[in-house]
């Protein structure tokens, strides 16, 4: 890489640190200043209900697959039914996942041989 | 988690609630190691990119645009409009955050996945635990992180022509952990209409072919819809949640 390419992964990467960063220390700073409260409390709403939204978002996103036919889409719907079963019974984090993906290579597998 | 009272090393339990990311992260940063050297960076360059700007959809484009002439100013300006979307991240964790001077440090390893995971826990946990957990599970993403762009750099186009399918099964597991992440927070019908929409506009705009815009944008949607039937209940005189 040139010197130039590797300024630009410099800048990237402080950028991209900066933008986690910065706003962690606004926020530890706000709660400072509501000193005594619960600090979810001092967190303000509109700023707590994104961040299960956002959560909520990128499941939306990693749910199509990547190359998304029918196959796919039916190998996504089994293996999401599954994660959420196994998860009612376990309540678990890391079983329903195994489960999940299980059942999705499952029918992957299948359907390649079929 | 009850096994937590058990444990005397948080960070190993961290280690350990992260291990399904392994399975998002690996593949993925294979298929980055691959296009990196395709792209004409050696397998150093692409690890370097990995461990320093360590956000995945980001590095892809930042890849793609520099083998791809554009010039370096407007690489930059796309990678951290890309990892805008981080900016609520570090807030939302804020209040679980313990007095520790690593926290800021420990802020690069702060990815979609880790703070999905880390939303979840950190509440859960003894504040004594807190560090050690996140230290545990974000340094392990981290590794996985660069040790898949790595083992793509090297040995991509082999490991792709024997295992095509772990390729494809593998990443299931992150729509799995987002799912079990996401699921207990249907407590209202306040709630499961706004991550419903949340999940709905993402994804079809990842279907549209926006998919890094589409996380801030659903997330807009579904912070729109709780707060409509706030509203509506409100007007109707009766409880939100």
């Amino acid at each position: 890489m040139s010197n130039a390419l590797w300024l630009a992964v410099l800048a990237s990467a402080t950028g991209t640190l900066l933008l986690r960063l910065v706003p962690l220390l606004w926020m530890r700073r706000r709660l400072r200043q509501h000193d005594g409260e619960n600090g979810s409390e001092a967190l303000p709403q509109w700023l707590g209900i994104l961040g299960p939204l956002m959560i909520a978002a990128l499941f939306g996103v990693s749910l199509v697959p990547r190359h998304p036919d029918a196959l796919s889409w039916l190998a996504t719907l089994i293996g999401v039914a599954t994660t959420l079963i196994t998860w009612r019974f376990t309540r678990s984090l890391g079983w329903p996942i195994a489960a999940g993906v299980a059942a999705f290579g499952a029918v992957v597998i299948l359907a390649g041989l079929v | 988690m009850s096994q937590l009272a058990a444990s005397p090393r948080p960070w190993l339990v961290g280690l350990r609630e992260a291990i399904p990311l392994l399975g998002g992260y690996v593949p993925v940063a294979v298929s980055f190691g691959l296009i990196s050297v395709q792209a004409g960076f050696s397998p150093w360059e692409a690890v370097a990119v990995s461990t320093l700007i360590y956000a995945g959809a980001s590095q892809f484009l930042f890849v793609g645009m520099v083998a791809g002439g554009a010039p370096l100013w407007l690489v930059i300006a796309m990678t951290l409009l890309i990892n805008l979307r981080h900016v609520v991240y570090g807030p939302n964790l804020a209040p679980w955050l313990t007095a520790s001077r690593w926290w800021p440090w420990l802020m690069h390893g702060l990815t979609d996945q880790v703070f999905a995971l880390a939303h979840h826990r950190l509440p859960q946990l003894p504040e004594a635990q807190r560090l050690g957990w996140f230290t545990g599970a974000a340094l392990l993403a981290w590794a996985s992180w660069i040790a898949g762009t790595a083992l793509g750099a090297v040995a991509g186009n082999w490991l792709m022509a024997r295992w095509p399918l772990l390729g494809e099964i593998m990443p299931f597991a992150l729509p799995a952990l987002f799912l079990v992440l996401v699921v207990p927070r249907f407590t209202s019908w306040r709630w499961s209409l706004a991550l419903g929409s949340s999940i709905l506009v993402a994804l079809l705009c990842t279907l549209a072919g926006y998919t890094n815009l589409g996380i801030p944008f659903a997330a807009a949607c579904g912070a729109l819809c709780f707060y409509l039937v706030k509203a509506d209940t409100a007007r109707a005189g009766g409880d939100d949640e």
